[in-house]
């Protein structure tokens, strides 16, 4: 209809003029800015590739990126293992469920800058209350968060507990997939609770898995508050992370050229471990 | 055997849900504990004070911050259920010229990560001179491509002859989304409220960014200056403020943990 | 003055034709039934008729306005969806009034109006419950309860029967009839089903394709198709259809396939019939079925098959027989119905024969 069209086009026209100005522009720009040098009060110069050869050779940026890949071997891991043992549990008839439900996923929908200052605070090597337990069990304190070996675990232990609620759901809804038939089938064949897990729940919840893994590695590449609250990068800069040194750069040292070129450079390794994650875990199917 | 084994079960999810609960709870208690006390383990203060909240509440504006946050998520909240649903209407139920256009765009929008494009979009925030105003908190959130995409999809699933019987009964398009539509989208539309509010109240980099006027603070910005700022002073000091964002989001979780879980688990966003 | 004009009406999404140059009148208060297919373009010319559908070429007409280009609500049309299309939210009352909120109409005007369809639907138990807490017979008449409150110059049905249960559907389609001809309000109904074209309609466009293949009574319809579509379309169990060569002798006719002859019961006249090539069309209740004892012999005047399935129905049984490579059915309310092997004679009434040249009906034959 000739109305249709006219009121379709006024419904959503000032989306498109949003997506133009505060999508598609911001997209186009930062790939304009990598060849910028710019500090937002002179005017622009036009700087080549220099920003992309100062990043290949940027030992911050890429300590940064190691930490994220620390990170990231120690969280996947540990997200993966606590939100599928948790979603097990959950997977069974139990009283109370929904509350269980609701006490995993509460860290979920608190601020993470909530999250880091807690954490702080039970990090805290003399006053906080990790250490105040280890001590009661007649263990010494441990510097978590000012030892280089311990910060970086430490952070990566905290946010599994932040997101692992969020992971149980994505988990639960997987289980809650795997048809009945299926189970009584390989109950019938005799497989023990290790084999019914290894052979039937593990291969099914996949899609799930693939789903955890890649939130949670985008995640984790976006980390930033937690080591701006509780750590500034350090010590030793063993927490710095990408986005913590491309805010440093646009925030405190005003080069939006290079941040914008660090940005790119975190979207293009996102895009890259993502892609590989997903060939590996394919693979892994297959056998 | 079998009663042992639900002994162990209930006794894993007990110890389970005390780590996830009880940190909260222990900052809880500490706000209200002595400087001496802050270290201890017990929950319960033996002199409790409301000092730390009186520090807190004399060195920063966490009461502005507080409506600072509300004002902005809400009006985000609002903008992406009012707009975003005419938005989706159209791209669901309407044909027009370059609706495919739209739609892919959306999808790709959503495969960009936010870093990329934080620094060109704080540019712009700087040449429209919108550093230190709700513009800047509010006007890239206004919009929310996730969003219209699930409202989208609810609406694809309402039938057409429902909008043919609005026609026929004299409604406009805009009518028919707000008075039909609207009441058959509640779940689609409380979930969108819930994860947008809540995106936006715990949102810390943009804020960071674009905003440096202790006025114009939202709460987890605010939060994050006065404890990192050294204003706090002490864990009582800094624990009390965090517990000004955390409050009004445990009672609304507490009243609609349901919604809020559908809510985080469909969007894939977390605070 | 014909109540609905469509003058030359064309549809088309993007290179695809879906309704091609189709012309109607509707007479003032009649109930006109588009039956055909899916795919035969009868929902989108209604949707035309209703202003959902944006028409590519030519008018339409309603009590002599244009509405060509006029949105739904300007055209005093009310319609019911073949899904009900009823408000879920809302109770039955509202969905009966919100049409006439809209209109501004007043307010004791719209209690009158909604409490008079209540009546004569029977709704007034359910008039404060939702959609969902009613069958689908009683959600049926809430839709033809919107539609009659309007008081519109046109009633629209979109196959308003096909999500019922059978016993349902032929209940609904009495009280459909019944209303309509109480009210008067002209009436276009669009069915895929035959049955229900037949039964209702005082008159029947046959759609296929995008076209128009005849208009008529019902019972011209199924006396005197004028195609093979037609005649296949109307009437169940359809009409059977055999190829073969018409022959004059002495003045007298055959008709042969594949070297069997089917003879006619009454002499006819010979110039009436086109000699060659044709297609010979006769419904199954049209013909005799007499089974062959085995001890007589000797040629008998009909054509001789052999059972290969009988249908007891109880009143009528269908018998499928086998002549020569044709597999043909007959209608039959014999009480001695044959067995399954038997051998069997068939008269075929030679007035109800119909002939095809093409695929075009030889209408002078009868």
């Amino acid at each position: 209809m000739r109305a249709e069209r006219r009121s379709g086009s006024l419904m959503a026209a000032p989306y498109a003029a949003f997506l133009a100005v505060f999508a598609l522009y911001p997209i186009l720009f930062a790939l304009v800015l990598v060849f910028l040098k710019w500090d937002l009060v002179t005017t622009p110069v036009f700087a080549g590739f220099d920003n992309v050869r100062v990043l290949a050779n940027d030992g911050r940026f890429w300590r940064a990126v190691e930490n994220t890949f620390v990170f990231l071997s120690i969280h996947l891991p540990l997200q993966i293992a606590s939100a599928l043992a948790l979603a097990l549990a959950l997977n069974r008839p139990l009283m109370f469920r929904s509350f269980w439900r609701a006490a995993f996923f509460l860290p979920v929908v608190i601020s993470g800058a909530v999250v880091a200052i807690l954490w702080s605070n039970l990090y805290a090597t003399d006053v906080g209350l990790i250490n105040g337990l280890l001590v009661r069990v007649g263990l010494n304190p441990v510097p978590w968060l000012t030892d280089p070996s311990t910060a970086m675990p430490a952070i990566a232990a905290m946010v599994t507990w932040k997101n692992v609620g969020f992971y149980v759901i994505i988990y639960l809804a997987g289980l809650q997939y795997i048809p009945r038939s299926c189970k009584e089938a390989i109950e019938i064949e005799g497989a023990t609770t290790w084999q019914r897990f290894r052979y039937l729940t593990l291969p099914m919840l996949l899609p799930q898995t693939i789903l955890v893994v890649t939130l949670s590695t985008i995640n984790g590449f976006q980390l930033f508050i937690e080591p701006y609250v509780m750590t500034g990068g350090g010590p030793l800069r063993r927490t710095y992370s990408i986005v913590l040194y491309l805010y440093t750069n646009a925030f405190a040292y005003q080069k939006m050229g290079y941040a914008a070129t660090i940005g790119v450079a975190l979207a293009l390794i996102i895009g890259t471990v993502v892609l590989i994650q997903r060939r590996v875990i394919g693979k892994a199917e297959a056998l | 055997m079998k009663t042992l084994r639900r002994i162990a079960l209930y006794t894993g999810l007990t110890i389970a849900a005390l780590t996830f609960i009880y940190p909260f709870l222990w900052m809880a208690s500490a706000t209200f504990k002595p400087l001496s006390e802050v270290g201890t383990i017990a929950l319960f203060p033996s002199h409790a004070t409301l000092d730390n909240y009186r520090t807190m509440w004399a060195r920063a504006p966490f009461g502005r911050a507080l409506l600072n946050s509300m004002f902005v998520a809400g009006t985000i909240t609002i903008s992406v259920l009012v707009f975003g649903s005419i938005t989706a209407y159209s791209m669901a139920r309407l044909r027009f010229r370059g609706r495919p256009v739209l739609n892919a765009a959306t999808m790709g929008v959503l495969l960009v990560p936010g870093q990329l494009t934080l620094i060109p979009m704080y540019t712009l925030i700087v040449q429209f001179g919108w550093v230190d105003t709700y513009a800047a908190l509010i006007v890239p959130y206004l919009f929310n491509a996730t969003a219209i995409l699930m409202m989208r999809q609810f609406f694809l699933q309402i039938p057409q002859s429902l909008i043919d019987s609005a026609r026929m009964d004299g409604m406009g398009e805009m009518r028919i989304l707000f008075t039909i539509f609207w009441p058959l989208s509640r779940p689609v539309l409380s979930i969108v409220a819930i994860f947008t509010f809540m995106g936006s109240w715990n949102e810390v980099l943009w804020p960071l960014l674009v905003v440096r006027e202790q006025h114009l603070m939202t709460l987890p910005q605010l939060l994050t200056v006065f404890s990192l700022g050294g204003g706090a002073g002490s864990i009582g000091v800094s624990l009390a403020s965090a517990m000004v964002l955390v409050v009004p989001v445990v009672i609304a979780y507490a009243i609609l943990q349901r919604n809020f879980i559908e809510s985080m688990a469909s969007s894939g966003v977390k605070g | 003055m014909p109540s609905v004009h469509f003058d030359h009406v064309s549809k088309r999404f993007g290179a695809t034709t879906v309704v091609e140059d189709f012309s109607l009148d509707v007479e003032d208060g009649e109930l006109l039934v588009l039956v055909g297919g899916s795919g035969s373009g009868k929902t989108t010319i209604l949707r035309m008729l209703a202003g959902l559908e944006e028409v590519t070429e030519g008018t339409i007409r309603i009590d002599d306005r244009d509405v060509t280009a006029l949105p739904p609500r300007d055209r005093d049309v009310a319609m019911v969806f073949q899904d009900y299309g009823l408000y879920p939210h809302m109770t039955v009352r509202e969905n009966l009034s919100l049409g006439l909120r809209l209109r501004k109409v007043a307010r004791t005007e719209i209690d009158r109006r909604v409490a008079w369809a209540a009546d004569m639907l029977r709704l007034e138990p359910l008039l404060d419950r939702k959609p969902k807490q009613l069958s689908g017979g009683q959600q049926q008449r809430v839709a033809m309860g919107r539609a009659m409150v309007r008081e519109p110059l046109v009633f629209l049905f979109d196959e308003p029967l096909s999500n019922l249960d059978a016993g349902l559907r032929a209940q609904m389609r009495i009280e459909i009839g019944g209303l309509q001809r109480r009210l008067m309000t002209t009436t276009v109904y669009v069915t895929h089903d035959q049955v229900e074209a037949m039964t209702l309609g005082d008159r029947i466009v046959v759609l296929a394709d995008g076209r128009i293949q005849q208009i008529g009574k019902p019972i011209e319809l199924y006396r005197s198709p004028v195609n093979r579509f037609v005649a296949g379309f109307v009437g169940t169990p359809p009409m059977n259809f055999v190829d073969g060569n018409v022959a004059q002798k002495n003045g007298s006719i055959s008709f042969t396939s594949d070297g069997i002859d089917f003879p006619f019961l009454s002499e006819r006249r010979a110039s009436d019939v086109p000699s060659g090539s044709v297609t010979l069309g006769i419904r199954p209740e049209d013909m005799t079925v007499d089974v062959l004892d085995a001890q007589s012999d000797g040629p008998t005047r009909g054509l001789q098959g052999r059972v290969v399935l009988v249908e007891r129905l109880g009143g009528t049984s269908h018998i499928h027989f086998d002549a020569g490579p044709h597999r043909l059915l007959a209608a039959v309310s014999n009480d001695r119905l044959p067995e399954v092997g038997d051998a069997i004679s068939v008269r075929l009434h030679s007035e109800r024969i119909h002939l095809f040249v093409g695929d075009r009906r030889i209408s002078s034959v009868i």
